[in-house]
């Protein structure tokens, strides 16, 4: 752990002769500038519109109307559930498939295969891409007749598993989540294989002297060590799966029969695409979920790193 | 089981799951040299021969010329501003020098906003670019991603800040250094490292940006690669070539840097991930 010299005392704190303002201002002045003007200000913006109706067509002329878009969303607007739906199906399902991916993935280029350097370089490169690049070529990927997808299960002999994958509501979800697996497993696996060189040596030593063999080492040692990357891990996981837009935007528009449909689309084409024109009712479902996710956030690192604190 | 038979078995998941990783883009980087009639007759044929004129065509016919200057300019533009005014601010949090009422709960604040999903501000931040006259503009864009970006760069670089003893500032103080030189002839040369780390991560961020680039801009002439993309599946989806050449267009550039800075490029995307 680094030291933090943030507070330390010393000659240069200021005196009495009073704070050295110009600096402060030139140092924080433009970037407190940019984050009140485009993110504090909008954020304020969207909690006074929710209230609202908001007409696009008639020059954004406001009407209040209180709670009542609040009470539809909740109540009324059974898309709304179907995305929320989604989403965190999407939110929970991730993290389980990405997490012991990246961790058998990281073991394994751990335990000294030739060119693992360059293994995780080549795994990481899916990052690199643009959801929309990533969603072009992955539409591709799951074309019926030609696609790598149907093309791998007909030359493994499971020709009758081949279909059309994003057609279907209870494939497509899980074929856009396969999307984001392959996208950020190179991502997991640097962390966590970070995580592993960390682990004092003395520790596996120690085991080994003690008797236990390499699964007990594995599962007794290395992975209960782990345990805080993977929950970091995780709840990055969750956050960013709460927010996808872009996959869908692409692959699917939140099709088919709202089977994709996630909340961050579902706020856009409220705002955009329907001929609704009002900008209100899309601020509530995302003064709603912001609601969500952030105590999701901020319950999931105290409420994990408890338990943590208790265990070690 | 003896060490060399472990890792030849070892090798089949290696293998295996290399085959998944890269496999999508090899097969499109090998429809980006085939015309679309070749790729009718053969998914999966070898690019034999390569037809590099396609990207020539691209860049001039399909407007790659337009929509890769759009991304350049406004990924430069944002990161050159980004760098400054958030390692500045990154030095600014970073000293007790510069503590003001109020300065730790606004870090606090600011490092929360790391958190917040995009959608908390889009819809409002559509309505004041509109009504400044920035939408549909390059400059909104560079302004908004500058905006969304700063909270995790502000946060990465105070924590490197934080790092440098404050004994080193005082030796230059009493050679006479103001604060601004402090910060630029001392401070910043000593974070190049980290200052380097942030540039990837937005320059990545920024080059391959979405959501805001598909609500913010409308017009054809002010389209960033990512939205380029996008639209180009709907007019010429049975054009498969010409598409594969687009991505490949949209692509390379980051793809070039990567051969030459993985480790780089690795360091600076996981940076906000990895609990310093």
């Amino acid at each position: 752990m680094p030291t933090d010299h943030a507070n330390s005392p010393g000659l240069l704190t200021p005196t009495r002769a009073g704070r050295p303002w110009g600096s402060i201002l030139l140092f924080l002045g433009p970037a407190l500038g940019f984050y009140l003007a485009f993110i504090i200000y909008p954020v304020l913006v969207t909690f006074y519109n929710s209230l609202h109706i908001l007409r696009m067509d008639l020059g954004m002329t406001y009407e209040f109307v209180g709670l009542q878009h609040f009470t539809e969303v909740l109540f009324e607007d059974e898309v709304f559930w179907r995305a929320a739906r989604n989403t965190m199906t999407w939110a929970v399902v991730a993290p389980i498939v990405d997490i012991p991916l990246a961790l058998v993935l990281a073991f394994v280029l751990h335990s000294k295969v030739p060119f693992g350097r360059f293994f995780r370089t080549v795994w990481f490169t899916p990052l690199l891409m643009s959801y929309p690049v990533v969603g072009v070529i992955w539409l591709w990927v799951y074309n019926y007749d030609w696609g790598m997808a149907n093309l791998t299960l007909r030359f493994l002999g499971l020709g009758e598993y081949a279909q059309a994958w994003l057609a279907s509501p209870t494939t497509a979800l899980p074929a856009l989540i396969l999307v984001t697996t392959w996208m950020f497993a190179g991502f997991n696996l640097v962390v966590m294989l970070a995580a592993i060189h960390a682990i004092p040596m003395e520790y596996i030593e120690a085991a080994r002297v003690d008797g236990a063999g390499p699964w007990h080492r594995l599962f007794y040692i290395i992975v209960p060590l782990l345990r805080p990357t993977m929950v970091n891990l995780a709840i990055l996981d969750v956050i960013g799966k709460m927010k996808q837009f872009a996959l869908v935007w692409v692959m699917t528009r939140g099709g088919p029969m709202w089977g994709t449909e996630t909340v961050a689309t579902y706020v856009i084409k409220r705002a955009f695409e329907w001929k609704t024109l009002d900008l209100g009712y899309p601020s509530a479902i995302a003064v709603l979920w912001f609601i969500i996710i952030f105590g999701l956030s901020v319950g999931l690192t105290r409420f994990l790193q408890r338990r943590e604190a208790l265990e070690f | 089981m003896r060490p060399r038979l472990t890792k030849a078995i070892l090798m089949v998941p290696v293998l295996a799951y290399t085959a998944f990783s890269v496999g999508p883009y090899v097969w499109t980087a090998m429809m980006s040299l085939r015309t679309t009639d070749e790729i009718y007759k053969n998914h999966y044929g070898l690019p034999i021969p390569p037809h590099f004129w396609k990207f020539y065509t691209a860049w001039t016919e399909f407007g790659y010329a337009t929509y890769f200057k759009n991304s350049a300019i406004v990924t430069v533009a944002a990161v050159v501003i980004i760098t400054l005014v958030g390692s500045m601010a990154g030095y600014g949090f970073a000293r007790r020098r510069f503590a003001f009422p109020l300065r730790e709960p606004l870090f606090l604040l600011l490092f929360l906003s790391i958190m917040f999903p995009p959608q908390i501000m889009i819809l409002s931040l559509f309505q004041i670019l509109i009504k400044y006259g920035l939408f549909n503009t390059l400059a909104g864009l560079i302004l908004v991603y500058v905006a969304t970006e700063l909270p995790v760069t502000i946060y990465l670089l105070r924590a490197f800040f934080a790092q440098i003893p404050v004994e080193l500032e005082e030796a230059a103080r009493i050679d006479g250094c103001t604060d601004w030189s402090m910060f630029w002839r001392v401070m910043f040369p000593i974070a190049r490292p980290a200052v380097a780390t942030t540039m990837i991560l937005n320059f990545i961020y920024f080059w391959n940006e979405f959501l805001y680039a598909v609500v913010f801009i409308t017009k054809q002439e002010v389209r960033t690669l990512p939205l380029a993309v996008q639209f180009l599946v709907s007019d010429q989806f049975f054009d498969i070539g010409m598409l594969a050449t687009g991505l490949m267009i949209a692509t390379l550039p980051v793809l070039v840097m990567y051969l030459f800075l993985s480790e780089w490029f690795v360091k600076g995307m996981t940076a906000g991930a990895v609990k310093g």
